[in-house]
């Protein structure tokens, strides 16, 4: 049997989105549905939905005037309604989830979308707070970055004149949203651990971090300070009823925000400091040899798991530094997580013998993927044949970070694929940063040609 | 279920003698002044005002819930109308209406146990026997009767 699911919420919560539950729950006891209704209302959320729930469900209907955290139901077929609708035809909303297509699996785009959305709903814990922040802190670094690399059009040092449109530029980009990196990824690793208490604690932690030079580690470590210290407070205070109201706008965002500034002042931030010091006094330092080295390893680290926690783990030391004027890493990871769904497309086109008719129209999407920078576009290849397609994504992707390291490749966006390429001054040795991208496509085609085995 | 704590006997208007909806959510906020809930008239109003002009809270079925998240709240609390003839309220199934309930909820959340009664009667309004009865209320008393039944 069809299995449905739904999520109400309205802005006060207290009625429609209650009201709207009852009815779509009344409508499908009515047509013998399985129906499980989500609620999001002034008393927080009620009968949450679980991952498996979503796995299972043939639709989902949102019935929302506000935010549902809709991108858990990622490749799923969704009705989406305003909240009224609901209570006025819950069975016809029923209706019209019973009658979505569930999508279609053997679709390769909608494939590599189903297994990014499996992977981010499976985050848990620190992992998933840690990814909440960079995900928020991410757009920041790209519109900072960019406009910053914008306005080396007039010049590499034209921002210096004041009054200028190069001026500006670097003072939008460099002066107010690379300012708001890290306290943005600090406030919102200790959201996705406290919600809304751990908000003020971890962007003025996070701002901290940042006046005290302690960078995106500083902010990280702010964050999740920040966000179990706002969490113990939110569990911890008991209040009689009639000053409940004081402890979320009174109580935790003063403690937490104190306790959290004192111990990144007193206690964290120098030591943080230092190691952030050192961190980026050792790659402005870093020997031909050694740079090659730590191209490999991020090279490797990205194609190993695709978008997983390793993938991340690279790609979150690389965008931290652009915090820290870093930008060399940051053109390794992206080179290295392009070349897995291009050599999987030249792989297909080398070697057809070896590859499933499936496979080689997959081909061509996960080009594109390749090209924006969706490392993620390889893992349908890599799902099917682990053993042999893996270590051949690591060695092209290594070999691809290597040398981006090596050329001395520079990137100041975080993201972008070759559409950041043509924008001036966002890569440094454009020729030979596309180059190692070339070879680390070849160096995995290669390897899949040989190693796969031809498919009868 | 113990409604007294958010229903005043001060705000449970039965009839009420108005001519339109906006007459009648006047009339309930200085109902709910009365009790106590409501400190500050004029911004609950505009909260209530502001959130019909999103939507009309005319659920159908000849029930409406016009309802306000406001500073000017105190305590969460709860208004009852019966009109005395039929009023428009641009209802979702177009059907004048015959029972108002007003719910009126501070801005800071206090104490989740009076928002949960108000979710229950909320959540009842859809059940068809439980709307007969309330129709058929004859004054305050049995009204609490009523509520004091979920």
């Amino acid at each position: 049997m069809k299995k449905i699911i739904a999520v109400t919420a309205c802005p006060t919560g207290v009625a429609h989105t209650y009201m709207a539950a009852e009815s779509l729950v009344k409508a499908a006891k009515e047509k013998q549905i399985e129906l499980k209704v989500e609620t999001r209302g002034a008393v927080g959320v009620e009968n949450e939905i679980t991952e498996q729930e979503i796995a299972e469900a043939h639709a989902i209907i949102i019935a929302a005037d506000t935010d549902v955290l809709e991108s858990r139901f990622q490749g799923k077929p969704v009705v989406k309604v305003r909240v009224a609708q609901a209570i006025k035809d819950p069975k016809g909303l029923i209706e019209q989830a019973l009658n979505m297509q569930a999508s279609d699996p053997t679709d390769y785009l909608k494939q590599v979308d189903k297994s990014k959305a499996e992977r981010s709903s499976s985050r848990t814990g620190a992992y998933k707070h840690l990814m909440t922040g960079v995900s928020a802190m991410l757009p920041l670094v790209v519109a900072g970055g960019l406009l910053i690399a914008i306005s080396f059009i007039f010049g590499i040092e034209a921002f210096k004149e004041e009054g200028t449109l190069a001026a500006a530029l670097m003072s939008i980009g460099g002066g107010a949203a690379f300012a708001l990196m890290v306290p943005v990824l600090s406030g919102f690793i200790a959201f996705s651990i406290a919600e809304k208490p751990g908000l003020a604690p971890g962007l003025v932690g996070g701002m901290l971090a940042s006046q005290l030079g302690a960078g995106f580690i500083g902010g990280i470590a702010a964050g999740f300070l920040a966000g179990y210290l706002a969490l113990w407070l939110k569990n911890t205070i008991r209040l009689p009823r009639n000053l409940e109201g004081l402890k979320p706008i009174l109580l935790i965002p003063l403690i937490a925000t104190a306790i959290t500034g004192l111990l990144m002042v007193f206690v964290i931030g120098e030591p943080i400091k230092f190691i952030m010091d050192s961190l980026t006094a050792w790659l402005q330092s870093l020997g031909k040899a050694n740079a090659i080295l730590l191209g490999l390893l991020l090279g490797a680290m990205m194609a190993f798991d695709m978008g997983g926690p390793v993938n991340k783990a690279a790609y979150t030391f690389a965008v931290g530094l652009l915090a820290s004027n870093e930008f060399g890493p940051m053109a390794a990871v992206m080179a290295a997580g392009m070349t897995p769904p291009l050599g999987v497309w030249l792989a297909t086109m080398l070697a057809p013998r070896k590859f499933t008719q499936d496979e080689r129209d997959g081909g061509k999407s996960a080009a594109v993927l390749g090209i924006s920078f969706i490392t993620e576009g390889a893992i349908p290849f890599a799902a099917s044949d682990p053993i042999r397609v893996i270590p051949s994504l690591m060695v092209g992707s290594a070999v691809t970070g290597a040398l981006s390291m090596l050329f001395g490749a520079t990137l100041r966006a975080p993201h972008g694929g070759i559409f950041v390429l043509p924008i001036p001054n966002a890569v440094s040795h454009l020729g030979l940063y596309a180059l190692a991208i070339l070879i680390g496509t070849v160096v995995t085609a290669i390897m899949l040609s040989i190693l796969k085995k031809t498919v009868r | 279920m113990n409604v007294n704590a958010l229903l005043d006997k001060q705000s449970i208007l039965i009839p009420l003698d108005i001519s339109d909806k906006t007459e009648c959510i006047q009339a309930m906020v200085d109902a709910l002044a009365l009790s106590g809930c409501v400190t500050d008239k004029s911004a609950y109003l505009e909260a209530v005002m502001n959130r019909e002009k999103t939507g009309s809270t005319g659920i159908g079925f000849g029930v409406a819930i016009p309802h306000g998240k406001s500073a000017g709240v105190s305590k969460p609390g709860l208004a009852f109308a019966k009109l005395a003839k039929k009023t428009d309220w641009d209802s979702l199934d177009g059907e004048p209406v015959s029972a108002v309930f007003m719910i009126a909820v501070p801005e800071a959340a206090a104490g989740n146990e009076h928002l949960q009664i108000l979710i229950a009667i909320s959540r009842k309004l859809i059940d068809e026997e439980f709307r007969n009865k309330l129709f058929a209320v004859q004054d305050s008393e049995e009204l609490i009767g009523l509520l004091q039944t979920i």
